[in-house]
């Protein structure tokens, strides 16, 4: 069927065993909890004995694991409008100017994705410190926007590069303005790539626990650090429905982003 | 190239205008990025005066250099466990037919899209000492056998390698993807074996792809918090927990300055290399 094994048959079933092992690895631990979640009694249980919703319901009624999934939906929201407002006009200045320095600038705006977090998070813990701004929620956001718009950077300005510069050039010698030009025919063809990069970062705020253990104490604690101090301390089931709702939200918007990415190939 | 150029200039912004577009980034950039790693530095080198004391204490500290070695060991270990298991998976899924491929990149991508404490919750109930395996293992032998795989070192290289596979996988399957077929369909014509064709033709070629991913999983493996610190047990103590401890149990601002310091010329270095085999290899936008 395919020359890349050659003919061999042994080779072949080889690598079939070894890739279906890998793929089971990878996968079993993203599924695995969605059972345990339906257990009910005080301990881990897989395959659960009886089918029951009492983790599910230990959640919802539990204002330190409610609040603190509240707590980090907010800071996602917040985390992903500042992020946009940010990130979509420098990333169209970047792309349509010539102004010296942008790959300098460019550079500063890819910067927080190669930073080990660990640094950054113990800098802005010292940083927060002096501010104030420890165990608040708008430090946490802050922190979060610097983290998040590399991603809404990147998926903007391939979103512009895809994009037909002729419209705007047209659009501009008929007469429309610079800022006519930029909403209505920029952000119109930018749509899906600016849906792409929003979905990303309010997924990585979501899920960031490093700077957010760092920042937070109890006031403003976040679902992923109220999970590393269960996890580490108490081993609790609840965490099981915790996972297997954070899982959910995770595929929901990982499908949502590829179905915009297959919008945008079948465009271009 | 001079048609585009012109369009640029119809369509084009001036500088003021970029320059307004640039700003708030920019200011949250210096406020939220280059402040706090600045006053890292600066931390890290004064306490009464400007002095190297903090690095002169961690280059003798047995402590730090215990945990510098864990960490090249685990960050190694688990970029070798996964490029040899990554490869295959990145061979089979070369060699599938496009849709399956989608299938099959979907298991792949799964872990990716996973938080990382799902994760660790998920791989304890797999591999803990209660957990599925070992009670599997304990029903299969009557209770004779329970292997200790979780908070130990085994428990972080598992922990990295379920972070680290997907990464691997992808930038192999890249230089998969992009070698000419015919080449193997022809030394085949020629009488060569698979292994020898495996030797000769599809492991030098998918070198770039290697490459990048052993620079990419150590990269990432080599700041790893959160594994370690679930999934390892006391003498696997990582750089980054190493900062936390400073910061936390010690409260020594300094020494948690000059560890981070440290980590941060290490993975820079890292990050560099990993710059110019991209650059090196790709040529054109990847």
């Amino acid at each position: 069927m395919n020359p890349l094994f050659g003919s061999s048959d042994v080779a072949r079933r080889i690598v079939t065993v070894a890739a279906w092992l890998c793929y089971l690895f990878l996968l079993i631990p993203s599924l695995i909890v969605v059972p345990i979640s339906f257990g009910n009694s005080g301990q881990i249980e897989f395959p659960p004995r009886e089918f029951s919703l009492g983790l599910y319901r230990q959640f919802f009624t539990d204002p330190a694991w409610w609040g603190s999934m509240v707590q980090s939906l907010l800071v996602a929201v917040a985390t992903t409008v500042i992020a946009l407002l940010l990130a979509v006009p420098a990333a169209y200045a970047l792309a349509r100017s010539e102004l010296p320095g942008r790959g300098l600038l460019r550079g500063l705006f890819m910067m927080p994705m190669l930073v080990p977090v660990i640094v950054l998070g113990l800098g802005l813990y010292l940083q927060f410190s002096n501010w104030g701004l420890l165990d608040t929620t708008a430090g946490v956001v802050l922190a979060h926007v610097m983290l998040t718009t590399p991603y809404i950077m990147i998926s903007v300005m391939s979103g512009l590069q895809h994009s037909d510069i002729a419209l705007e050039t047209v659009a501009s010698i008929m007469g429309a303005s610079r800022r006519v030009v930029f909403f209505r025919v920029v952000l119109p063809q930018l749509g899906p790539a600016i849906a792409v990069g929003a979905l990303f970062a309010f997924l990585m705020s979501l899920d960031e626990v490093v700077v957010a253990y760092f920042l937070t104490g109890t006031d403003a604690m976040t679902l992923p650090v109220k999970m590393y101090s269960s996890i580490r301390w108490e081993l609790t089931p609840v965490l099981a429905a915790v996972s297997t709702l954070l899982t959910v939200l995770s595929l929901l918007i990982a499908l949502g982003i590829i179905a915009l990415q297959r919008k945008t190939e079948a465009h271009s | 190239m001079t048609s585009s150029s012109t369009a640029t200039g119809a369509s084009g912004l001036g500088p003021w205008s970029a320059i307004v577009l640039l700003a708030p980034l920019t200011v949250l950039m210096f406020a939220i990025l280059l402040y706090p790693l600045g006053l890292t530095l600066w931390t890290s080198l004064y306490d009464g005066q400007l002095s190297l004391r903090a690095y002169a204490e961690l280059a003798s500290s047995t402590l730090f250099l215990k945990v510098l070695r864990n960490t090249f060991e685990i960050a190694i270990t688990g970029t070798l466990v996964s490029l040899v298991f990554g490869y295959p998976v990145a061979m089979h899924l070369a060699a599938q037919p496009p849709r399956r491929r989608t299938a099959c990149l979907v298991m792949v991508m799964l872990p990716f899209w996973t938080s990382i404490l799902v994760k660790s919750f998920a791989l304890v109930a797999v591999f803990g000492n209660q957990g599925l395996l070992n009670q599997l293992l304990g029903f299969l032998s009557g209770g004779q056998i329970n292997l200790p795989m979780m908070f130990n070192r085994v428990g972080v290289v598992l922990g990295m390698i379920n972070f680290l596979l997907p990464f691997m996988i992808l930038s192999i399957l890249g230089s998969l993807l992009a070698l000419d077929r015919r080449l193997i369909l022809a030394a085949e014509t020629m009488g060569a074996g698979s292994l020898r064709i495996f030797w000769k033709i599809i492991l030098p070629l998918s070198m770039p792809g290697v490459v990048a991913g052993v620079l990419i999983n150590v990269t990432l493996s080599i700041g790893m918090y959160i594994t370690p610190a679930l999934l390892g047990g006391r003498q696997d103590m990582m750089v980054a927990n190493l900062v936390d401890f400073y910061t936390r149990q010690t409260l020594d601002w300094t020494a948690a300055s000059a560890t981070a310091m440290a980590l941060l010329a290490i993975s820079g270095l890292l990050v560099a290399m990993l710059g110019r085999v991209r650059g090196g290899l790709s040529g054109g936008p990847a």
